[in-house]
């Protein structure tokens, strides 16, 4: 069942649209991942559904039902901001409390509800304290825990683990996914952060400046099938290779690569990092300088320079996988099966 | 060329321990990077070894001497920050040229530091331009140039790759390992980031709450962490902890298809938990002698289109790294299999053996 459809959503500042024409389906109990770089209408969606704006066209319908001109507190819509937003002077039981006290809710819901939000999230032994005495994991987890107080089975999270140390991401995405499916709930949730997205998302969308969707699907379809050049770099890291390339003599050139795939015209090639094949120096191949090996622990990304084009690689940090050495001449090959070929000129 | 030697130093702020009793030696010539979370204490050690912050306790001696109590300006050190204060109105040049006028070099002496490091940042060609119209990755490798040419004992950065956006920040980090591997200064760099610390730093302090749980070579740290949480913090996801009780003479956990030999040093007591990581443990095709079998909850994609596999094994979830894809369907019986020598065992989070 679809828990949110929006239609023909739009969304002008100044005459600059920040959502163009955004559709989009939610299915009923899945963890709905909006994947698109900073600004590119994510949280002007977020806003438009839960009523902080209005639309300049367009209709948003939650459970089957036209809710567009609906004031905020009708709309049964848990929202979780990209700011902490805690009040300072309150503790973190009345931090998360805030809404509902607001609503007037009676003290015995209100304490249940913290509580049960509170255990889910691991932060009972900080109720006493001030948002000043909290971590930023801490203060994170209270705006989450208020969020999801609000007794709505529709959640939207506009990328609430920004700015916050990569291992506390790890650790709140695992919480994330535990959450959803305690609730019972959908979650719509927003980031940039492509791994962060692989990772949560049940569902995927691909979104591009002024929210244009361009891909929506299972992640592991989203990451193996991109419907574009541009849905390709969005997804995945580190970001995929893509060069403009020419069909000639049977061969489509790119770069400093060539494969024996016939066309006409041009092309935009892309492969993966982990699909340019690294050896030692004269090999069969084309010849790439190392200019950088980032050290993952188990993987590397190789930033490499060939003929004037830069490619990214990883390699795997395992014995028997050649390991290229910083300032090192290496040799690259990508197979033609490990490319993908997209029209010159439609590259989003 | 200087050591850095930090002697039973502890920075308290009114009741909170910032740094707490730090014994460690930073290597001459090296680059060490203090890594750790947010308030785990690195950069209150990096600013007391900076002068910028006086221990509540302890000595901090560089090249031998004790800098304890010294000014910044007498400690023979550069730093640059998260936002360096740059000359916007003054040219590359000049940005890397002006500190070098108030040390007592002549003038072709300066010149050629300047020009080295125009070299190695790979900024000849902006050499005229104007800071102001630099993007923050080239204005942060001025920065860091500028500090480096002054040639002092000691450099301290602290997260200067923060505000810097991706394909910045690779520039940033390749010119700084072409100046660290030519210059040889010791030098002390604060990140949270563990990949920024694996590449660059030849040996990394690991910090959690004011400590210095290890200091040693990336490879080694990433390869036996000496405590669960440095297992845990390193590695894109870290290592994968499982329950360990005492069978027999041995040790057994869930993955184990057989108890492992007990380490020597097993105590009587204690919190025992077997650690592996992720991409060390391998799926059989079919359960066979040394296999355990589990069901596959979820898979997704990881860094470089590597599948991370949720795996139930009784009462535990372990995480696995594939080398790639990995067509199996959630549900699934799967069998790993691990090697003992990739098992680590820890007792109240200390490594065993």
């Amino acid at each position: 069942m679809t828990a949110l459809r929006v239609a023909g959503l739009r969304k002008e500042y100044g005459g600059t649209p920040a959502l163009a024409d955004l559709s989009l389906e939610v299915e009923e109990g899945s963890f709905t991942v909006l994947l698109g770089p900073p600004k590119c209408g994510k949280s002007v969606l977020f806003r438009l559904l839960v009523g902080l704006e209005v639309p300049d066209a367009g209709t948003i319908e939650l459970a089957g039902k036209d809710i567009t001109g609906e004031p905020p507190r009708y709309r049964r819509i848990g929202y979780v901001p990209q700011s902490f937003a805690l009040y300072p002077h309150l503790s973190v039981r009345e931090n998360i409390a805030y809404p509902m006290r607001l609503a007037k809710a009676p003290a015995a819901d209100i304490d249940a509800q913290v509580t049960r939000a509170v255990d889910m999230l691991s932060i009972g032994h900080l109720l006493a304290k001030t948002p000043d005495q909290l971590s930023g994991g801490e203060k994170q987890r209270t705006a989450l825990a208020r969020g999801l107080l609000n007794q709505a089975d529709f959640f939207v999270l506009d990328d609430p683990l920004v700015g916050l140390d990569y291992k506390l991401r790890e650790r709140l995405v695992d919480d994330l996914k535990r959450l959803r499916a305690e609730l019972n709930a959908t979650f719509l949730y927003a980031t940039s952060d492509s791994i962060e997205a692989l990772r949560l998302a049940s569902e995927l969308a691909v979104l591009d400046d002024g929210g244009r969707l361009l891909q929506q699907s299972n992640p592991l379809d989203a990451y193996h099938q991109p419907i574009s050049a541009r849905a390709m770099e969005l997804v995945g890291f580190p970001r995929a290779n893509l060069l403009s390339g020419a069909y000639a003599d049977g061969k489509l050139r790119a770069g400093p690569l060539s494969f024996a795939l016939a066309g006409e015209g041009k092309a935009t090639v892309g492969f993966r990092p982990e699909d340019v094949k690294m050896a030692a120096a004269g090999g069969d191949g084309v010849k790439a300088k190392v200019l950088l090996v980032e050290d993952l622990g188990s993987e590397m990304v190789v930033h490499l320079e060939a003929d004037g084009s830069s490619l990214l690689a990883t390699a795997l940090k395992e014995e028997g996988v050649f390991q290229p050495e910083l300032d090192a001449d290496v040799t690259v090959a990508v197979a033609k099966e490990d490319v993908r070929v997209f029209a010159a000129g439609a590259e989003s | 060329m200087a050591e850095i030697v930090i002697e039973k130093v502890t920075k308290r702020f009114e009741k909170f321990t910032a740094v707490d009793a730090v014994d460690i030696k930073f290597r001459s010539g090296e680059v060490s990077c203090l890594l750790g979370s947010s308030g785990c204490g690195k950069t209150t050690l990096m600013r007391m070894i900076a002068g910028l912050e006086t221990p509540t306790s302890g000595r901090i001696l560089i090249d031998g001497r004790d800098v304890t109590s010294l000014p910044t300006k007498h400690r023979n050190i550069g730093m640059v920050f998260q936002y360096p204060v740059m000359y916007q109105t003054l040219t590359v040049r000049e940005n890397i040229l002006e500190p070098l006028r108030r040390q007592k070099l002549d003038k072709a002496e300066r010149e050629r530091r300047v020009d080295q490091m125009l070299e190695l940042l790979d900024m000849r060609d902006l050499a005229n331009s104007y800071i102001d119209g630099l993007d923050a990755g080239q204005s942060q490798k001025v920065a860091v140039g500028r500090e480096v040419a002054r040639q002092t004992a000691v450099i301290l950065l602290d997260e200067p790759t923060t505000n810097v956006e991706l394909n910045a920040k690779i520039q940033l980090i390749r010119a700084f390992k072409e100046i660290t591997s030519q210059l040889k200064q010791t030098i002390i760099y604060v990140t949270h980031d563990q990949t920024e610390a694996m590449t660059l730093a030849d040996h990394i302090a690991l910090m959690q709450d004011g400590n210095i749980v290890q200091y040693d070579e990336p490879h080694e740290l990433y390869s036996h962490p000496t405590t669960t949480f440095g297992g845990w913090f390193l590695g894109n996801p870290g290592m994968n902890f499982l329950p360990a009780e005492r069978s027999g003479d041995g040790l057994a956990a869930p993955l184990l298809a057989q108890p492992l030999p007990a380490p020597a040093d097993l105590p009587a007591g204690g919190e025992l938990r077997i650690g592996v990581r992720p991409e060390q443990i391998r799926l059989a095709p079919a359960a066979e002698a040394g296999t355990v079998s589990g069901k596959l909850l979820e898979r997704s994609i990881n860094i470089a289109g590597r599948y991370l596999l949720k795996v139930q094994l009784g009462t535990s979830g372990v995480t696995v790294k594939m080398p790639g894809r990995y067509d199996g369907a959630p549900g699934d019986e799967v069998h790993l299999a691990v090697k003992p020598a990739d098992v680590a065992v820890f007792a109240d989070g200390k490594r065993l053996g």
